[in-house]
């Protein structure tokens, strides 16, 4: 009997070939964007998960004041740790651009090369892979680096695991790589590059190290904190300056008490002499001279000693060789693709599901519609000792197929060059990592050919078997149960009114559809605009926001603040949001200061935060936030003051010189200077140099990257409105098909039938329309943040009344467009035909 | 007796709508023979015949096909009843639209593990040259034959008919009228045929006439008229 009913199968989908092939269209589209987009994902980060093994990736990496000795050194690599030095100068191009130069990777952090050789040899270089494409640069093209602007040859081009977000500083909430780059030279050219000593700011000690299981990170950064530091071994004559500045004085007062120790022992010394030599005379002058000399030694060695103990005790100014210690896991460089793609990863799912659902519910509609014409042929089938699972099993085979064989094509084109691939661009257009081969994962192929087809029958079946279950006489009287909704008193309301509400009412379900198709499709479009809003706001914003022209992060700060320079204190804590630790920056600024409108209060627990710190954490006025010092293994807790406008990053604003005391610094102590002209400071003394230029190039970066998919993202949330809207439609015109030729019989004219039937239409989409813009938005602005949690920036979601009108406005535009299409059917609708379908 | 009904009570509705349709019905039909079921509308006629096709349920009472008890069967169980001893021809032919009229009748050809010969049965209802032909390409007379083939393919023991020429022309009705005399001669098939139309009880073994729910006539038609000569149809 299956069989036979297979055949009808057949020709209801040639008879409606259309709508089977817009579902089919849908089906494939969702599956191959989703496919592809979760493919690239999975491809993503298991290449990062084995290019981290082959090119044996951190544990983690410390920055220290000094380098290590060579004997802490060898205390470290004797307890089983492996070591990379990777020390690092940064360079400025001629096109404003930076290239931070590093020797060639040994152990740790291995360089992937996509093209050419490791350098090897004398004036060689290799170079990021992003930094060249934004540059345009290939393997034998030529760079200068050094004071005399030497040239330096490309021999090879790749990626390291530890800059895969190639940001600039940790503290970066965008990889720009118009304006940064990595590069690669050999150990002896480093060397000579160092001794011409121009580069941007002193060079960096950065270790890279892998405990391999021998020790945890604790105990490596209690062996780092116990390092003392020598001074012998530091050339730097600004940290000597920095020294001196800080424990300089401490060290001379000891110094003069260790002499006046000295010479007291001597004087006690000549004194005991010249006793024993005037033995005649007893107990004279010298005797007595000696005896006292020896009580001025034992109270100048207590005097030493005591001194020390107060130095040490009051005098805490200890310079501490450690400067970070950063986990990998902490490190927002690395894995920063494949993080970004958890996110698609489970949103891609989770869309495809409800895609799915909203799919395979519009299929159900039509099989309704079908059983409805169909009841009496049911009814005399059940008669006839046809079962219902037999029915069941009937009706469920089409939609089955038409999901299963439209998610296998949706599968394959998400697998084939125009999906995984097309998907990948976007994440090798920003992030510095290896190309990867193509992974193929089970459950995403199983995903891909099984869950459309699953979501269809239960769908469905939970759908059509309600339908089913009617009593068969019931069927073969094609009885039409009336809701009690649908016996509604409309009261003296006017003809035509009453006729739509209940033609509405009758049509709940399809209108029902038409309105979860638009909040489906609302949640795409707003996924994409709420990405552009995000990163147009952050663009506009940090341009703004930025009223510094140079920031001048210090690493030996000079003990007067430069004129025209804004000193401020700064320290980089951590906080958590949705699983990552990001660091959020604590400044300290004067009340005054012109480059940020913060009105802060001297204290030691009221903070202002930037507007992107209150977007980023949903923080608000006298909210507490908590702050972690992983260094320190401490937390500080503040209260909320007042949030202000800030866009370029996490910051929280505090009096610097209550941040002083809490953090128990001098009290002139700064380490960062704002000001509104080059400072010329000389960059030996600084970490970073961030100017307003960089800031503003560096902005639009997100809008560039992003534009794509949020062409996409807009595409395919009008395509599924249009589609769903107009089958839906269509389904209400067809089940009306009857009435509407009756009425045709009795007179009615096209306008009159159209006001009846399909203008109802319209007060559905505008109130569906009304409800729907707002609550996806709101549904997305709470989804947001989630989906951006590892991108250390503000969200500022917000757009215009003119946004929301416009929205509306375009789905009315939308509707009428489609309404014009249904008019035409409607005009279609002879009488002849119903009394030949009635027959 | 193949089909006894005893003390048979339906009613629909309660408290202020509720109404007795079936008010103690007990009858019976021989084996093969063809009966009509005679009553004006809302005698509770279809009601009865629903009842012993097991599309309705009894309040009380019982109906015994070929000795076994058919009331208070569950949904499952009436549907292998029905599967197995019943074929239906309704006044409106409830063919699906988009199978021809041999696929029509094979849906039912499967249920039965001893169908009857197709071809056969094509050639016997005149069914031949159409039975590639979908139903909107039929006529109602042509339809009803497709029907009546679809009931008959699977050898039903018992052929329940509500209205079989309801729909149809004189002409035609007495078209379906000889083939269904025709099919009761050649395979004994048990015939219940629910009309209202008087001059079918002329060509039948046995008249039952309702009135109110109850059983007003009941006898067996000893001077039967061949189909063929009916008049008035």
């Amino acid at each position: 009997m299956e069989k036979i009913l297979g055949k009808r199968i057949k020709r209801d989908l040639r008879e409606n070939y259309f709508r089977y092939l817009a579902l089919s269209l849908m089906i494939i589209l969702a599956m191959y964007l989703i496919v592809s987009l979760v493919g690239a994902a999975e491809t993503i980060m298991q290449g990062t998960e084995k290019s981290a093994q082959k090119h044996h990736l951190e544990d983690g990496e410390f920055t220290l004041f000094v380098p290590l000795t060579p004997k802490e050194e060898e205390s470290l690599t004797k307890q089983g740790i492996t070591l990379e030095k990777m020390f690092y100068l940064d360079y400025r191009q001629e096109d404003g651009s930076t290239l931070r130069v590093s020797k060639n990777r040994q152990q740790i952090n291995l360089i992937a090369l996509d093209v050419g050789e490791l350098p090897e040899h004398s004036k060689e270089v290799v170079l990021e892979k992003r930094y060249c494409t934004e540059h345009n640069l290939r393997v034998g093209d030529e760079i200068h680096l050094g004071a005399e602007g030497q040239t330096y040859t490309i021999v090879g081009i790749g990626s390291t695991p530890d800059y895969d977000a190639p940001f600039r500083n940790l503290t970066d909430s965008s990889v720009d790589s118009r304006q940064f780059g990595t590069a690669f030279v050999s150990s002896e050219e480093y060397d000579s590059l160092k001794a011409q000593g121009s580069s941007e700011k002193s060079e960096e000690y950065v270790y890279a190290y892998l405990l391999n299981g021998k020790e945890t990170k604790k105990e490596l950064k209690e062996k780092l904190e116990n390092f003392e530091l020598s001074m012998e071994s530091v050339e730097d004559p600004y940290f000597q300056e920095y020294y001196e500045e800080n424990l300089g004085q401490r060290d001379k007062f000891l110094d003069g008490v260790t002499e006046l120790k000295d010479g007291t022992k001597e004087l006690s010394e000549g004194l005991q002499e010249l006793a024993a030599s005037n033995q005649d005379l007893q107990k004279g002058a010298e005797q007595e001279a000696y005896e006292g000399s020896i009580e001025l030694l034992d109270g100048v060695t207590r005097l030493k000693e005591e001194s020390e103990e107060l130095l040490d005790t009051y005098f805490d100014v200890k310079l501490s060789k450690l400067t970070s210690l950063l986990p990998v896991e902490d490190n927002p460089r690395v894995a920063a693709a494949a993080e970004d793609q958890v996110i698609n990863k489970l949103a891609g799912l989770a869309a495809g599901v409800i895609v799915m659902i909203l799919f395979t519910y519009v299929i159900s509609i039509f099989i309704i519609h079908g059983i409805d014409k169909e009841s009496m042929v049911i009814g005399a089938l059940y008669a006839l000792g046809v079962k219902e699972k037999e029915l069941l099993h009937h009706y469920l085979i089409l939609p089955t197929a038409v999901t299963f064989f439209a998610g296998v094509i949706g599968t394959v084109l998400g697998y084939s060059t125009i999906g995984v691939e097309v998907q990948m661009m976007d994440c090798y257009n920003y992030f510095s990592i290896p190309h990867f081969s193509k992974v193929y994962s089970l459950y995403l192929l199983v995903y891909g050919v099984v869950m459309p087809p699953v979501a269809a029958v239960v769908v469905n079946y939970l759908v059509i078997r309600k339908r089913l279950k009617r009593p068969v006489l019931s069927l073969l009287k094609n009885e039409k149960k009336t809701r009690a909704v649908q016996k509604i008193n409309l009261g003296s309301m006017g003809f035509v009114g009453r006729f739509r509400i209940r033609q509405m009412i009758r049509e709940a379900r399809a209108g029902f559809t038409v309105i979860l198709g638009m909040f489906i499709s609302m949640l795409i479009l707003m996924l994409g605009i709420d990405c552009y809003v995000m990163c147009k706001n952050f663009s506009v914003e940090n341009k703004a926001d930025t009223k510094y022209e140079y920031m001048y992060t210090y690493k030996y700060p000079e003990q007067k603040v430069p004129k025209g320079g804004e000193a401020c204190y700064a320290k980089g804590l951590n906080k958590e949001v949705f699983g990552y630790n990001l660091e959020v920056t604590l400044l300290g600024i004067r009340e005054e200061n012109p480059y940020f409108d913060a009105k802060i209060t001297k204290s030691k627990s009221q903070v202002v935060i930037s507007s992107a710190m209150a977007q980023k954490y949903g923080l608000s006025k006298g909210d507490h936030v908590v702050l972690s010092d992983e260094e320190a293994e401490q937390d500080y807790v503040f209260t909320v003051e007042d949030i202000t406008q800030f866009s370029p990053g996490l910051y929280v604003f505090m009096e610097i010189d209550s941040m002083r005391e809490l953090f128990g610094a001098g009290d002139d102590y700064y380490n960062v200077v704002f000001s509104a002209e080059d400072l010329g400071i000389d960059t030996n003394r600084l970490y970073s140099t961030t100017t307003r230029a960089q800031i503003e190039k560096s902005s639009d970066v997100f809008v560039n990257m992003m534009m794509p998919m949020i062409y996409m993202m807009t595409g395919v949330s009008i395509l599924i409105f249009c589609v769903v809207m107009y089958l839906m439609m269509k389904v209400m015109l067809d089940r009306a098909a009857f009435s509407i030729s009756m009425i045709k019989i009795f007179g009615y004219r096209k306008k009159e039938i159209n006001k009846l039937y399909l203008s109802g239409n319209f007060y559905m989409v505008a109130a569906g329309a009304a409800v729907c813009i707002p609550l996806s938005k709101w549904v997305m602005d709470e989804m947001y943040p989630i989906l951006v949690s590892n991108v250390a920036c503000g969200m500022n979601l917000t757009f215009s009344w003119q946004m929301y009108a416009g929205l509306y406005l375009a789905i009315l535009v939308l509707y009428f467009i489609i309404n014009q299409f249904l008019v035409l059917r409607l005009s279609k609708m002879l009488p002849a035909e119903v009394l030949k379908n009635r027959e | 007796m193949y089909l006894e009904v005893k003390d048979m009570k339906k009613s629909y509705g309660e408290n202020e709508s509720y109404i007795q349709v079936l008010k103690g019905i007990t009858t019976g039909v021989e084996k093969g023979q063809m009966c009509v079921i005679q009553g004006t509308s809302g005698s509770g006629k279809s009601t009865f015949l629903n009842c012993i096709g097991g599309l309705d349920t009894l309040d009380s009472g019982s109906i015994k096909v070929d000795g076994k008890e058919v009331a208070g069967l569950k949904p499952d169980a009436l549907s292998d009843y029905r599967r197995e001893n019943l074929g239906f021809i309704f006044q409106f032919y409830n063919l699906v639209p988009n199978l021809t009229v041999k696929e029509n009748i094979q849906v039912c050809e499967y249920l039965s593990e001893h169908p009857l010969d197709m071809d056969e049965l094509l050639e016997t209802l005149g069914l031949t040259e159409h039975q590639n032909k979908f139903p909107s390409q039929l006529s109602g007379g042509q339809q009803q034959r497709c029907a009546i083939a679809r009931a008959l393919i699977k050898n039903p023991k018992l052929l329940l008919c509500d209205e079989p020429t309801g729909a149809l022309d004189s002409k035609t009705s007495k078209d379906i009228l000889i083939l269904l005399e025709k099919i009761n001669q050649k395979y004994g098939t048990t015939m219940l045929i629910v009309t209202h139309n008087n001059s079918i009880k002329n060509m039948v073994h046995k008249v039952i006439r309702i009135k109110d729910g109850q059983i007003s006539r009941e006898y067996q038609n000893k001077n039967r008229i061949p189909a063929a000569e009916l008049e008035d149809l």
